[in-house]
């Protein structure tokens, strides 16, 4: 009554119809592995206009998955392998593809980011023609074991790529968790970019769980078997990911589609001795670094130094929410008032060194995205951009024998981008070339500089003491070191010296001495209880 | 039975291949098989009081009550869905397959069981997923934030909350996740495709599973089930698209297809496939349009004072007489007071909200239901008014339902230069009078996209 459904397994017992297999002519033992001597240039005939087409997906392919500055093989030689900091490991992994020799801009647009790939796309078709002219009607190049080759160079650059980005999640230090002036920000006085990175934040084990995923996704790359099950994310990755799944395409439709028997064909080469050797030495070794050692520096930069986020302690009696009971401006106290300009309405201080208040006056606004991985907590800017509603966000240092704070706004508003100046060795913020020529400035001009900027007194600055040792020894690194040596070139900023006086373990703070605009305040602080709708994280960056 | 024939996908290639063997299935695999069976029949099957209950709730326009319907799952113990659920359906259909397997089943087609097992699953995940998927196309799942949401704390609302103010400010993406959904849900409706469809589905699906579990939602259980049913669909060429790209040998397609002997079995077929297309695709698809360019769903429908909306300043405020000063700490006294475009005012003050923690989706025909705006928001208490015939007097009362009884009754003067002076009896009988100011309030949302990311803005 019934003939049966052809399963895989009854075709593993080689209870196929002969039909099948005649139309096939494989035998079952084939069927079960692509024979280890499938000759190259034995398995598929290619047409010519497939060749051309290859020669031109070759040349773009390929220069698509090589970084395309000279910086980065230079980095890579002068990385302090025993003091790295994630971010290095980070910064190899995310390198910029594709052809920006002739610049960033085609006609004159940046095509959203697009046009370097369209550069690259006009330049492999013209060298894929050259190279079509010049190898005309001879047989010198076996395409199937170009065609495997390029593929493992996509391969790989796809799943270092994805696992760099899939790191910076897996210990939810990219999108970290909202600061308490943000969550005291209201939802309209975010820019859509900064909603969208703090919907992550929030749920800080769901972007454990996506970076998982992509670590995942990454590392299943580098193996031949998995590349089809790859799906990317970001554009990049997306037309990488494409290209690789091009090859099955052709018998997913047939399987699923046609619903026919379907025969893989897929080209190996052979590999023997150091082959095998140096094919298992270079796939170890990537391993090594962009899983093990990655994942280490990661947790390390996660649990001590989380980049996003300043790292100092904050002084610990002063952290948490407060109502500002009686502000005096000069001697003159004002009551309060939403409306008012001077006032202050509310303060907190974080458990870094950050004190925020609100002011209702405007303020240029910072709409970067706070990233670029400074090492000084006071370019750590995640807490303030993107963020409006009369916040003013300050950097603090704290003589903690005298009792008092020197404080500096981090807002530099627009200006923000001249940070680019001095974080060298940075490409989220434009070349690295550019970096270092201004790190250069910096130090010429750093002597005549730091003289005449001695706004905190010796003893005080004594008392402080350096930033880079502050954190956990096991997480500092020379990128930190240099880092915090470039960025200290003094900028202009708004200043405060208040001194602090916490009482009942900082129920109450009285903050009294200079503000930004030289004149003396007097502002009384009582620390308000603040339970938040939003459920507080259960995985927190940094210690504090 | 019209299905019990098997035939080859290309009769011009394998016409000879009539082979007369039992269908392949080992006992172990039919055991296993007659759970699954029965398991996923129950799972599909509408046991649930609230689909009834949504079975005969016309009101509110066809996209409602499609939506509504689609959204049901078996449901035995509690009042909200629960895995217990799932324990109780695994249980039955336990039961169910060891009856079955004391029966004597020579004649069973398990392929066919199989085959009908797959268009049911097919058709009940593309129901869900078609039903969210035009909501999201055409953005009202989740809307552009209110007045009052725009102007509440970060902090002040719920993780689910912010997942969809955060959805809701972007609608073109929420658009695209919608196509990501409808495709994937039109994919299964032809049988070749459908595994391409759950190739889609399921990541997406998963997502939404994990989205639910992080952000604190009500739908884990409900997508959890639709990943289920995408599971078993994919599972039948699992097994294939493992063996082609992964292990690289060769890979044998479905070969059972259902036979159609006669002409009225045809025509039912496209008639019912027909009216699953025109209900759930062309009609709901039509409405959901409709809804949305006339409006909201998640939002009341009765409209506002006319140029009211926008936030004020409490100027002043007198309760009982006694002049209050500003102030961020006085439980009592209002700091700033929201007219909506539609009857919401609500009143910020420094009094606690008890939180109204609707996570889950079903989709109110009445403005009472209509709950979106303080589901999971608070530092502000919101109210619905009504306006008496002389349009002078409103009636506000606490929408909120933990606070049943809260009724104030305000008289409405427009002062001019966006002033109004509300004056009357609050929720405790005592007189109130507040002068409320319009300001003038940008938000950064629409300033930083007129700005650009590195442009310069002071706000």
């Amino acid at each position: 009554m019934a003939t049966p459904n052809i399963t895989p397994e009854r075709a593993d017992l080689g209870l196929i119809t002969p039909e099948e297999l005649s139309a096939s002519s494989v035998s079952k033992a084939t069927s079960r592995k692509v024979p280890a001597d499938s000759q190259p240039g034995s398995a598929t005939a290619w047409t010519e206009g497939q060749k051309i087409l290859f020669r031109i997906a070759f040349v773009f392919f390929i220069s698509m998955s090589l970084p395309n500055s000279l910086d980065w093989y230079k980095e890579l030689v002068s990385f302090d392998w025993l003091h790295l900091h994630y971010r290095d490991l980070y910064d190899i992994a995310r390198f910029g593809s594709g052809l920006t020799l002739f610049g960033n801009k085609l006609f004159g647009s940046t095509l959203n980011g697009y046009a370097p790939w369209i550069i690259t796309l006009i330049f492999a078709t013209v060298v894929g023609l050259i190279w079509t002219t010049v190898v005309r009607n001879r047989q010198i190049i076996n395409y199937n074991l170009l065609y495997y080759w390029l593929r493992v160079v996509v391969r790989y650059r796809a799943g270092i790529g994805i696992i760099g980005f899939g790191f910076t999640k897996l210990m939810p230090t990219q999108l970290p968790y909202p600061s308490l002036g943000v969550l005291n920000t209201n939802f309209g006085d975010l820019t859509a970019q900064k909603i969208y990175w703090l919907s992550i934040g929030i749920v800080p084990w769901y972007e454990v769980f996506t970076g998982v995923v992509e670590v995942l996704a990454g590392a299943l790359l580098f193996f031949r078997a998995y590349d089809g099950g790859v799906h990317g994310y970001s554009s990049y990755f997306v037309l990488l990911s494409g290209f690789l799944l091009i090859y099955y395409l052709k018998d997913l439709y047939n399987l699923l589609i046609r619903e026919r028997l379907t025969i893989p064909n897929y080209f190996v080469p052979v590999f023997s001795g150091w082959q095998q050797y140096a094919r298992i030495g270079l796939k170890t070794t990537t391993i090594g670094l962009f899983l093990v050692l990655l994942f280490w520096l990661q947790y390390v930069n996660f649990r001590y130094d989380p980049y996003k986020q300043p790292a100092q302690k904050g002084l610990k009696e002063l952290r948490g929410n407060y109502n500002v009971t009686q502000f005096k401006l000069n001697g003159a106290e004002l009551p309060y008032s939403p409306l008012d300009s001077l006032r202050w309405q509310q303060a907190t201080f974080e458990n870094w060194t950050t004190l925020t208040f609100k002011v209702n006056k405007p303020v240029e606004l910072d709409l970067s995205n706070g990233g670029g991985a400074p090492m000084r907590d006071i370019n750590r800017t995640f807490e303030l951009t993107g963020v409006a509603g009369g916040q003013r966000v300050f950097y603090y240092e704290a003589d903690t024998v005298h009792h008092v704070l020197y404080l500096q706004d981090k807002n530099r508003g627009a200006r923000n981008q001249e940070n680019r100046e001095f974080l060298g060795n940075n490409r989220d913020l434009g070349g690295t070339s550019e970096g270092a020529k201004a790190r250069l400035r910096g130090e010429r001009r750093k002597g005549d500089k730091q003289e005449t900027d001695n706004w905190i007194p010796k003893e005080a600055l004594a008392i402080i003491g350096p930033e880079d040792p502050k954190i956990n020894p096991i997480a500092r690194s020379t990128r930190r070191t240099k880092g915090i040596e470039a960025e200290n070139r003094p900028t202009k900023r708004n200043r405060m010296i208040l001194s602090y006086t916490a009482q009942n373990g900082g129920q109450r703070v009285i903050l009294q001495g200079i503000n930004e605009k030289k004149d003396s305040i007097y502002v009384v602080l009582d620390r308000i209880q603040r339970p938040y709708a939003l459920s507080e994280s259960t995985l927190k960056a940094g210690s504090y | 039975m019209p299905y019990s024939d098997t035939t080859f996908a290309n009769p011009q290639t394998f016409q000879q291949a009539e082979l007369q063997t039992d269908s392949g299935w080992t006992s172990v695999e039919k055991g296993i098989f007659r759970f699954v069976f029965l398991y996923f029949l129950i799972q599909i099957l509408p046991l649930d009081p609230q689909f009834f209950r949504n079975l005969v709730s016309f009101g509110g326009g066809y996209t409602r009550y499609l939506f509504n319907l689609s959204h049901y799952a078996p449901r035995f113990v509690g009042t909200e869905d629960s895995f217990a659920n799932w324990g109780i359906v695994a249980l039955v259909a336990l039961i169910g397959s060891v009856v079955w397997s004391q029966q004597d089943d020579r004649k069973t087609n398990y392929d066919a069981l199989f085959y009908w097992l797959r268009v049911a699953l097919r058709y009940r995940l593309a129901l869900g997923v078609i039903a969210y998927g035009f909501i999201k196309l055409f953005p009202l799942q989740a809307p552009l934030p209110s007045i009052s949401n725009l102007n509440t704390a970060y902090g002040d609302h719920t993780a689910w909350k912010l997942f969809s103010l955060s959805l809701g400010v972007v609608p073109s993406y929420e658009s695209f996740l919608g196509q990501v959904e409808l495709v994937g849900g039109l994919l299964l409706l032809h049988r070749k495709t459908a595994t391409i469809g759950t190739l889609i589905l399921l990541p997406f699906l998963g997502n939404v599973f994990f989205s639910n579990l992080a952000y604190e939602g009500g739908e884990y259980v409900y997508s959890g089930l639709l990943i289920s049913f995408g599971l078993v669909l994919f599972a039948f060429d699992a097994i294939r698209l493992f063996r082609l790209v992964s292990l690289e040998v060769a890979a044998v397609p479905n070969r059972f297809h259902p036979i159609w002997r006669e002409q009225w079995q045809q025509y039912s077929r496209l008639a019912l496939k027909g009216a699953f297309i025109g209900l759930t695709v062309l009609l709901y698809g039509f409405t959901t349009y409709t809804t949305y360019r006339q409006g909201s769903i998640r939002f009341p429908k009765t409209p506002g004072l006319a140029g009211a909306a926008g936030i004020y300043n409490v100027s002043e405020f007198k309760l009982a007489g006694k002049t209050l000063p500003y102030s961020k700490t006085d439980p009592v006294r209002w700091q700033d007071v929201v007219f909506e475009k539609w009857n919401t005012i609500s009143i910020k003050s420094n009094r606690a909200v008890d939180l109204v923690n609707d996570n889950t989706e079903q989709l109110s025909a009445t403005d009472a239901g209509r709950d979106y705006e303080y589901a999971g928001s608070q530092g502000r208490h919101y109210y619905r008014y009504t306006v008496d015939p002389t349009g002078r007097l409103l009636t506000l009362k606490n929408a909120n339902p933990h606070y049943p009884n809260e009724t104030l009754q305000l008289t409405y003067t427009k002062a001019g230069d966006g002033r109004i002076i509300l004056a009357g009896v609050d929720e405790k009988r005592d007189s109130v009078y507040a002068v409320l100011d319009k300001l003038d309030k940008k938000y950064l949302i629409d300033e930083a996209a007129k700005a650009g990311r590195r442009g310069s803005l002071k706000l």
